[in-house]
C-alpha cells in the first residue's frame, strides 16, 4: 500500500493542544508532542483495550531501586485507560513487548506538521 | 520424600521451661499450656488434630520423637522433615517483644537439643520474634552455623505485610545464613495481628480457615514483590506454607496486570511480578484444594505460574487437614511427583537438609 505525507495541523496548534488527531486511510493517527523529541505520530488505538491512546499523557518514566524513586530519562505515552506505557519511537509497550501500537514518520515543514501514513 | 511441615508439639511443659531463662521462667509457667502465646478465637469445632493419633505427653499427638518417627518418618519413608512447632508459631504476635524473644530463643534451643540432636532425619525452623526485627535477625545469626536448622519461620498473621522495610533485617539474616524464610499461615486476627482480608473478624472457624490463612499468604507474597525485597536481598528464597494454591494464578495475573499500569508506584519492580515469584518463592502443597472433579484444570492453572517447580510437599502432621503423602502423590500428575515430593525441597533447603548427594 502506498504511503504519502498528510498535513495534520500547524505546529502552533500542536504546541497549544499537545495532541492532534487525524484520520488516514480509515485509521486514526495522533501526533503528540514529546517535549524532548518533538512531534511523534502513533496510532490512536491502544492495542490492549482499544483506548484512544493519544488522549493519554507523555511522561518521563520512573525507575529506581527499592524505596528510591527516580526518572530514567525516557518518555512514554501513558494510555488514558489502564496506564500502560508505550515507547514513542517504536510504539512498543514497555512492560509487555507483545503489545505494539503502529508509529508513523512525522516531520515539520514550514510550520506544518506532516505525517506519512 | 521430604515433608516440609511437621508440627511437633510441646508435650512436657517443665522440660520446655528448663530452656527459659530463670528471670522469665515463672511468667511463662503461670500461663499454662499455651505458654503465653496468643490463642485462637476460632477453635476447630472438633479439635485441631487427627482423632486416631496416639496421644503423647501433654495430651497432644506428635509430642515425642517416637510418635513422629512412627507416625510420619517411618510410615511414609521420609528422608527429611522440617519441624515447624505449633503454639510457638504465633510468638511474633505476643504484645511483649521481650517475652517473645525469650520464648523464641528457648524454643530454638529446646528444638536443637530435644529433637534435632536425637533424630537425624529431622530439621528445624528457627522461631523469631518478628515484632522486634533486629532481635529476630540476631537470633537467626546466632543459629546460622548449626546445619540442623534449615529455615527461618514467620507466621502469616503479622502487624504489617512482610515486604515492609522494618522486616528487612530478618530476610537479610536468613539469606546470609543460607536458609529460606518460611511463612506459615496462622495467627491471623490473634494478638498483634489484625484480621487478614480487610473485612473484619470472621464469625466461624470455617471462615477463618478458608480466608484468614489464605489471605495473609497472598498479602505477604504481593508485599514482598512490591517492596522489591528480592532485589534488596538477591539470594533470598521464601517458602509460603499452608495458604492454599488454587488462588495463586488469579492473584499473580491480577498483580501482573496491575503492574503494567501502576508500575510507576513501584518502579524498582522491573519485570513481571510472576517472574520474580518463580525465581524466589516456593509453596507447600497442603491443604491442596479439592476440585470437585476438576484436577486437570488445577494442574493447568498451576502449570501456568510455574508448577511443578514452585511446589514442595507438606503433610501438616498431626493436624486434622493433613494430606497423606501417598494419596497426594497419586493425585499429582506423574511427571510432577519427583519434583514435588523431593527435588524442589532438596534444592530449596540445600545442604542443610543433610541428604546424601545423588550419585
Amino acid at each position: 500500500m502506498s504511503r504519502s505525507w498528510h498535513d495534520v495541523a500547524s505546529l502552533e496548534q500542536l504546541e497549544r493542544e499537545g495532541v492532534v488527531v487525524t484520520r488516514v486511510a480509515g485509521r486514526e493517527i495522533g501526533v503528540v508532542l514529546d517535549p524532548e523529541g518533538g512531534p511523534r505520530a502513533i496510532r490512536n488505538r491502544c492495542p490492549h483495550m482499544g483506548a484512544p491512546l493519544c488522549r493519554g499523557s507523555v511522561r518521563e518514566r520512573e525507575t529506581g531501586s527499592p524505596g528510591r524513586y527516580e526518572l530514567d530519562g525516557t518518555r512514554v505515552l501513558h494510555c488514558p485507560w489502564h496506564g500502560w506505557e508505550f515507547d514513542l519511537e517504536s510504539g512498543v509497550c514497555r512492560d509487555d513487548t507483545a503489545m505494539r501500537a503502529a508509529v508513523y514518520p512525522v516531520r515539520v515543514e514550514a510550520g506544518r506538521v506532516l505525517v506519512e501514513g | 520424600m521430604i515433608d516440609c511441615d511437621i508440627h511437633n508439639q510441646i508435650g512436657d511443659l517443665e522440660e520446655f521451661l528448663g530452656y527459659v531463662s530463670p528471670g522469665q521462667r515463672e511468667w511463662f509457667r503461670a500461663q499454662g499450656a499455651m505458654l503465653g502465646q496468643p490463642d485462637y478465637l476460632w477453635p476447630h469445632p472438633l479439635g485441631w488434630h487427627r482423632d486416631e493419633l496416639e496421644i503423647g505427653p501433654g495430651g497432644e499427638p506428635g509430642s515425642t520423637i517416637e510418635l513422629i518417627q512412627r507416625e510420619v518418618l517411618d510410615v511414609h519413608a521420609v528422608d527429611a522433615g522440617l519441624l515447624t512447632g505449633d503454639i510457638g508459631a504465633t510468638v511474633s504476635l505476643m504484645p511483649n517483644p521481650y517475652r517473645a524473644a525469650e520464648f523464641a530463643r528457648a524454643h530454638n534451643d529446646w528444638l536443637a537439643e530435644r529433637w534435632l540432636a536425637v533424630e537425624p532425619r529431622l530439621r528445624g525452623s528457627i522461631l523469631v520474634p518478628a515484632q522486634d526485627p533486629p532481635a529476630a535477625a540476631a537470633e537467626v545469626l546466632r543459629l546460622a552455623d548449626d546445619p540442623r536448622f534449615a529455615a527461618v519461620l514467620l507466621v502469616g498473621g503479622s502487624e504489617r505485610p512482610y515486604g515492609e522495610p522494618r522486616y528487612l533485617p530478618i530476610f537479610e539474616a536468613a539469606a546470609e545464613a543460607g536458609m529460606p524464610v518460611a511463612i506459615h499461615s496462622g495467627g491471623e486476627g490473634l494478638g498483634l495481628s489484625p484480621s487478614s482480608g480487610g473485612a473484619g473478624a470472621p464469625s466461624f472457624y470455617i471462615e477463618w480457615h478458608t480466608l484468614g490463612s489464605g489471605c495473609s499468604i497472598m498479602a505477604h507474597l504481593v508485599s514482598l514483590i512490591c517492596h522489591g525485597t528480592f532485589e534488596r536481598v538477591p539470594g533470598l528464597k521464601v517458602l509460603l506454607m499452608e495458604g492454599g494454591l488454587a488462588w495463586l494464578p488469579g492473584v499473580l495475573w491480577r498483580l501482573d496486570t496491575n503492574w503494567r499500569g501502576l508500575r510507576a508506584e513501584v518502579p524498582w519492580v522491573d519485570r513481571l511480578p510472576s517472574e520474580i515469584m518463580r525465581e524466589h518463592v516456593r509453596f507447600t502443597t497442603q491443604p491442596l484444594e479439592h476440585t470437585n472433579g476438576h484436577d486437570a484444570l488445577l494442574w493447568e492453572m498451576l502449570a501456568a505460574v510455574g508448577a511443578p517447580d514452585i511446589l514442595c510437599f507438606s503433610s501438616d502432621y498431626p493436624h486434622w487437614d493433613f494430606d497423606p503423602p501417598d494419596r497426594l502423590m497419586a493425585r499429582l500428575p506423574a511427571a510432577w511427583r519427583e519434583a514435588i515430593m523431593h527435588d524442589n525441597a532438596a534444592e530449596l533447603f540445600g545442604p542443610r537438609l543433610g541428604l546424601k548427594a545423588a550419585v
